[in-house]
């Protein structure tokens, strides 16, 4: 292979490409996963809709319940999906796992001695987090590929239907919200040198801005819940009253941004030791 | 313009300055050794060149390219070859994943030379390497896009005599290529083999930079033997054979009782900075039972060469050679000690 002059080079997410292609099988299952998840909710749903009165169900919820898990009804499909697989798989184990997850793309390869050789090569600090960072991409995505067409094809089967618009649309609007949580795991990942603290850190970050989020909402602090990116992504929203907000979603977008950037400065100026 | 310029590198942790106000330049072509005890700051030196950590003070240059200027080091780093001390790889790649990224990031221009040299098993995991095969791959890495310098940090640690050998080979024929080379060591007996210059090292100062043959004349050999029958404590007397330095002796009893042990001897250990020569006419005909020439432990060399500043390095035991910088890992302190005394062994 000939050696490549450096604005070719840099055109190239190489990193990313191996990142990517290392995450996909883990990815794959990971999908299968919740997919299964999905399957067994639909699959439940008509028990609990013909053994009981959903609504009289949630009236026995305490509040506090009520309002951490989001729950509007659970009397529709769209309601039960949106509580168990959306607010449930989605919000809090999706976007736990992957603040996690990317709480280890940097610190793990400084922790283990890999960054050395990584950053002999010529390739820039920035490139080498905004590469990793890319490569997210692979389980964000396919996490949401396989669950809504069995979700989809699920809901007739059990004489219910769903939009499909709808189910696009939760879907197509969690990316950004993984995405902000996959960030939240970048920072972390940075600042710490070891994987174990910066995958502890991000863990409790993001639950904390759930938390936060949900429990502040309706009081007169409120105004807290902003920064968190639980605020920006609602899927009882999108499935119950079909509302796309895509202002929340630039939102989140613009969170990405700012905590990729601040990685990538905070990066830069590190000793790797 | 030289390959490294290290000007005033200083590198302060608060409670150890790594790097206390290191100078000296390397020139093209050339095989240049880094020499020190662990924990001296060999790799600290190494990692500021590289961009790893920021000097507190001072800079340097690399290939003319100015280490704390990312951008600019960028450049360089195409024509740089580097390999850690202890070099990792992703874990669940196999080998061939990790050349592959490395080709299409720096280029391969003779990858499949270097594999005929070593040759790793690239088509396993990582995690089924062992250290020696982690390191072949490295190395592999490391001269893949035929750079003009190359940065090795204990190179040979890790490695078997065999490979050893097949290395320091390919290191001259590098240089014949034009390649310079920097590598650190805490094994005289590799530096001196190996390189044409050497620069001292020791808690951070840089102690001396000098062409390797007059190193050569001025560090020692220990020596041990036993024998089957005592013999006389003058053979190996400073007074009677010059070069001898620390002459421990002990008798054993049950075999000499008679005899006293100020007298003579059946096992002794000493530094012998003498002609080699004069050494094998006074081993000759006494009856060995072992014998042993090992090349001095570095700390003694300073001790003896370089004068202790302070009682740290003197008080280090011989055994503490073996310890790797980072202290991390059983398995390098195991190869450390393999690679000492194989070299001591070469020069036997």
């Amino acid at each position: 292979m000939e050696r490549r002059d450096p604005a070719e080079v840099a055109t190239m997410l190489d990193l990313a490409r191996y990142d990517g292609r290392r995450r996909f099988k883990g990815s794959v299952y990971l999908s299968i996963g919740l997919t299964l998840l999905a399957a067994l909710i639909v699959w439940i749903f008509p028990s609990f809709r013909d053994a009981m009165d959903m609504d009289e169900l949630l009236a026995a919820y305490p509040e506090p319940v009520l309002q951490v898990m989001g729950i509007r009804t659970m009397a529709t499909l769209e309601g039960f999906l949106a509580v168990e697989l959306y607010v449930f798989g989605w919000i809090i184990l999706l976007g736990l796992y992957l603040a996690y997850s990317t709480a280890g793309v940097i610190a793990d390869d400084v922790d283990r001695g890999r960054m050395d050789v990584l950053l002999s090569l010529p390739i820039s600090r920035a490139r080498v987090v905004g590469e990793k960072f890319a490569a997210m991409a692979v389980p964000i995505v396919l996490v949401n590929i396989l669950t809504p067409i069995v979700v989809y094809v699920g809901a007739p089967l059990i004489d219910e239907s769903i939009s499909g618009a709808d189910l696009l649309a939760v879907h197509l609007f969690s990316i950004p919200y993984l995405f902000a949580c996959a960030a939240i795991g970048l920072l972390a990942s940075v600042v710490f040198d070891r994987a174990s603290i910066a995958q502890r850190v991000a863990l409790g970050v993001t639950f904390a801005l759930f938390l936060v989020e949900s429990l502040l909402e309706g009081t007169d602090y409120e105004a807290v819940g902003a920064i968190a990116p639980m605020r920006y992504f609602d899927p009882n929203e999108i499935l119950i009253e079909s509302t796309y907000a895509v202002g929340d979603a630039a939102v989140l977008i613009g969170m990405v941004i700012i905590l990729l950037l601040a990685s990538q400065f905070w990066f830069r100026r590190r000793d790797i030791s | 313009m030289a390959a490294i310029e290290l000007a005033g590198l200083t590198k302060d942790y608060g409670e150890v300055v790594a790097n206390d106000d290191v100078t000296f330049s390397v020139e093209r072509g050339e095989i240049f050794g880094y020499l020190g005890p662990n924990g001296a700051g060999k790799t600290t030196t190494i990692r500021a060149l590289l961009g790893l950590i920021s000097p507190t003070d001072g800079t340097a240059r690399v290939l003319g390219h100015d280490i704390t200027d990312e951008s600019d080091l960028l450049e360089g780093k195409r024509d740089i070859g580097y390999l850690p001390d202890s070099p990792s790889f992703d874990e669940g790649a196999t080998g061939r994943d990790v050349l592959e990224l490395h080709a299409r990031i720096k280029g391969d221009e003779r990858s499949e030379d270097l594999l005929e040299l070593f040759d790793p098993p690239l088509d396993r995991e990582v995690r089924e390497y062992s250290h020696g095969n982690v390191r072949k791959l490295g190395l592999v890495l490391t001269f893949m896009h035929d750079p003009e310098l190359v940065i090795l940090d204990e190179p040979t640690s890790g490695l078997d005599p065999l490979m050893q050998q097949r290395f320091a080979e390919f290191l001259r024929a590098e240089r014949e290529r034009g390649v310079t080379v920097f590598f650190s060591s805490h094994v005289l007996g590799e530096v001196r083999r190996l390189c044409d210059r050497v620069a001292i090292i020791r808690e951070g100062q840089l102690v001396t930079v000098e062409p390797v043959e007059s190193l050569l004349d001025r560090s020692g050999k220990v020596v041990r033997l036993r024998t089957a029958e005592p013999v006389p404590f003058e053979r190996f007397d400073p007074s009677s054979l010059a070069g001898v330095h620390d002459l421990e002796t002990s008798l054993d009893r049950e075999d000499g009782a008679a005899d006293d042990s100020e007298a003579a001897f059946t096992e002794c250990t000493f530094t012998f900075t003498g002609d080699v020569n004069a050494l094998v006419e006074r081993v000759d005909g006494i009856g060995l039972l072992d014998l042993s020439v090992e090349e001095a432990p570095l700390e003694d060399i300073f001790m003896r060469f370089y004068g202790a500043e302070d009682e740290v390095g003197a008080e280090r035991s011989p055994d503490s050679v073996g310890r790797d910088e980072s202290e991390d890992e059983v398995g390098d302190e195991q190869t450390h000690g393999t690679a000492r005394s194989s070299g001591g062994g070469d020069d036997a």
